[in-house]
This record gives C-alpha cells, sequence and structure tokens, in this order.
C-alpha cells in the first residue's frame, strides 16, 4: 500500500517539478498520470501495491472534492443571478452533446465495419 | 469553566470540521445505499447538504473551513495521478476503433464544451460562469485541478461537473433508443465523453464493453482537456 501511495506522490512531484521548470500550461498532476500510464505501458502490467492505493483513493474521492466543494456557499448570488442561464446551458448542452456524441461515433463505427465487410 | 476559550477552540480546530465532514460523507453513502444507489442520491450532495447549513449558521468563513480541511484536498493530486490506472487498464480497447475514437475524442469533447458556454453567452452570462463551465464534461478531481489552473471558480466548477454527470446518467438510455445507438462502443464512450465517471458507472449496465469505453473516453478527455483548455484559454 504505502509503496503505492509513494508511486502516485513520487509521479505527481515529477509532473510538478517539470511544470515548474519548463513554465507549462498544463497541471502538473496531469503531467505525472501521463508518465505513470507511460511506465505502465513499458512496465506491461501493474502492482498490487499501486492496484491497492489506486482503489483506495478512487474510493474516497468524494471526500477529497467536499471542502472545494463547499465553497459553493460563496456562489449563491451568482447562482440565483444566471440560474436560468446555468440550467438551460447544463441540460440543453448535456442532451445536445451526448445526442452528437452516439450518433457520431456509432456512425463512424459502422463505416469502419462496413469498410472491412467488403 | 471557560467557555469562549473552548467555543473559540471548537470553531479553530480541523477536527470539527474533519468529523463534520467525514460524519456527513457517511450518512451520505447510508443514504444512496439505502436509495438503491440512485445516482440523484450522490452521497456527496447529500454531505453537501449537511455541511452547508452548519458551516453557514456557525458563521465560518469558507477560507477558514477549506483550511481546516486542506490535508484531504491534497490527495486530490495524487487520486489524479491515480486515473492512469483505469486508463491503462482499457487502453487495449484504442486498438479496435482508433480512427472512430480519436475523432469523436476531439470532435465531441469541443462540442461539449461549446454548447454549454455557447448557450451561456446567449443568455448573456458572465464571464466567471462560462470559465467555470469549461471543464462540466470532465471526472472531477481532473476538473477542480483545471479550474484553478484556469482561473474559474472551482465550486461552481464542481457543481456543474457534479449536475452534468446526473444528466447524462438520466438522458443515456433515452437518447440512445430515440437515436438508434447500436453499438455499445459509442453508448460507452459517449456516457464517459459527457458524463465522465457518472456516466462511466451508468454504463456498466449497458455491457462490460459500453464501460470500458466509457472508462476510456473519461481518461482521454481528462487528460486532453487538461493539456488543451489552459493553453486555448491563454490565447483567448
Amino acid at each position: 500500500m504505502l509503496k503505492g501511495i509513494l508511486t502516485l506522490l513520487v509521479f505527481q512531484f515529477i509532473g510538478e517539478c517539470l511544470a515548474k521548470l519548463f513554465t507549462l500550461k498544463i497541471p502538473g498532476a496531469i503531467i505525472g498520470m501521463v508518465f505513470l500510464l507511460l511506465f505502465l505501458i513499458l512496465r506491461k502490467k501493474s502492482f498490487h501495491a499501486l492496484d491497492n492505493s489506486v482503489f483506495w483513493l478512487l474510493r474516497y474521492l468524494p471526500l477529497f472534492i467536499l471542502p472545494s466543494a463547499v465553497g459553493i456557499m460563496t456562489q449563491f448570488d451568482t447562482i440565483a443571478n444566471e440560474a436560468l442561464a446555468i440550467l438551460c446551458s447544463l441540460v440543453v448542452g448535456t442532451f445536445i452533446s451526448l445526442c452528437f456524441s452516439a450518433k457520431l461515433m456509432d456512425i463512424l463505427i459502422s463505416k469502419k465495419e462496413q469498410c472491412h465487410e467488403h | 469553566m471557560n467557555t469562549e476559550a473552548l467555543l473559540s477552540y471548537v470553531s479553530s480546530t480541523p477536527l470539527t470540521w474533519l468529523i463534520l465532514t467525514i460524519s456527513a460523507y457517511k450518512v451520505g453513502v447510508f443514504v444512496y445505499e439505502k436509495m438503491g444507489k440512485n445516482a440523484l442520491f450522490q452521497p456527496m450532495i447529500i454531505a453537501l447538504l449537511l455541511i452547508l447549513p452548519v458551516v453557514i449558521y456557525a458563521k465560518i468563513p469558507f477560507q477558514t473551513y477549506f483550511q481546516s480541511l486542506h490535508f484531504l484536498h491534497f490527495f486530490l493530486g495524487p487520486a489524479t495521478v491515480a486515473l492512469a490506472l483505469p486508463l491503462y487498464k482499457n487502453i487495449a480497447y484504442i486498438k479496435a476503433y482508433f480512427g472512430p475514437i480519436t475523432i469523436t475524442l476531439f470532435v465531441g469533447g469541443l462540442f461539449a464544451i461549446l454548447s454549454a458556454v455557447g448557450i451561456l453567452y446567449l443568455f448573456g452570462a458572465s464571464h466567471a460562469t462560462m470559465l467555470s463551465m469549461t471543464t462540466k464534461s470532465i471526472t472531477t478531481p481532473i476538473g477542480i485541478i483545471v479550474a484553478q489552473d484556469i482561473g474559474a471558480i472551482v465550486s461552481l466548477s464542481i457543481g456543474f461537473i457534479a449536475i452534468t454527470g446526473l444528466l447524462g446518467v438520466l438522458f443515456g438510455n433515452v437518447v440512445f433508443k430515440w437515436l438508434n445507438i447500436k453499438s455499445d462502443a459509442a453508448k460507452g464512450f459517449s456516457l464517459g465523453l459527457v458524463a465522465h465517471a457518472l456516466g462511466t458507472s451508468s454504463a456498466v449496465e449497458i455491457s462490460e464493453n459500453a464501460a470500458a469505453f466509457a472508462a476510456l473516453a473519461m481518461g482521454l478527455s481528462g487528460v486532453l482537456t487538461a493539456i488543451l483548455l489552459p493553453i486555448a484559454i491563454h490565447f483567448l
């Protein structure tokens, strides 16, 4: 377990350092994630301690989100003033995005499969 | 008895807010399980409804609450790195549909951001709200990190992300039936792309294949948005 946590912390640290060193616009944790992904692809397998740590971290993820989420208490005015715009954007935006992505990928896949048949 | 000293200790120690936050989350998990794991009863939303009245009633500034729980917030970084593992476990699925995945990822991902921000723009919403909306379709830990990076209002972004996830789950099957979507890969991928983790958990109910493509979409769109969005906003 500790080895898994250490792995995640080291990859994040490397990512944050690279972001600072090269003044990148990309968040350090994301660079760390990409490096861990490449590391796993090269290593061709994960290890038990990492699996455990990842399971634990992702299981309690909502608990890590809550401190920031409580900040909504400072935004009640914004939400009240722009309620209609926000509601339409979320409802309509999510609906049409889901339609668009699902249909696009479905068409692309059926075209690809037709090509293979001929 | 020194009640003043007691009160000032209770309101300033991280213990108070940690106990409140973990208890509220526990209640949230309990209610969620009692309600048959219905997405509408997300533990985080229930916890938030329990915590907010206490913090507001006690007149605790948000900064005080946040700083005393900063070490919980810290774990978002390692949790983001941890997302490499589910992505790695599903990366082999890319080979099956490399073209469709790449095109849908870029075009569909961009569409999700532009449609939501575009509607806000038509309504004349504020710049801060539009900025906070850009992260709505990516998974929350990455969303928070990106929102901080681009100067959005983090708590608004979290709210938008959570609601988008719920709506994605709600619309999923309706949209797939209505548009006659045949491929499970397309169903899963669009759910993960638009509705991140909640969409992925609802894709599990469609099929194993759909779940794998949803996890893939969530991971890829998270990384891609985190890389491209700060650069795009820098140039705007």
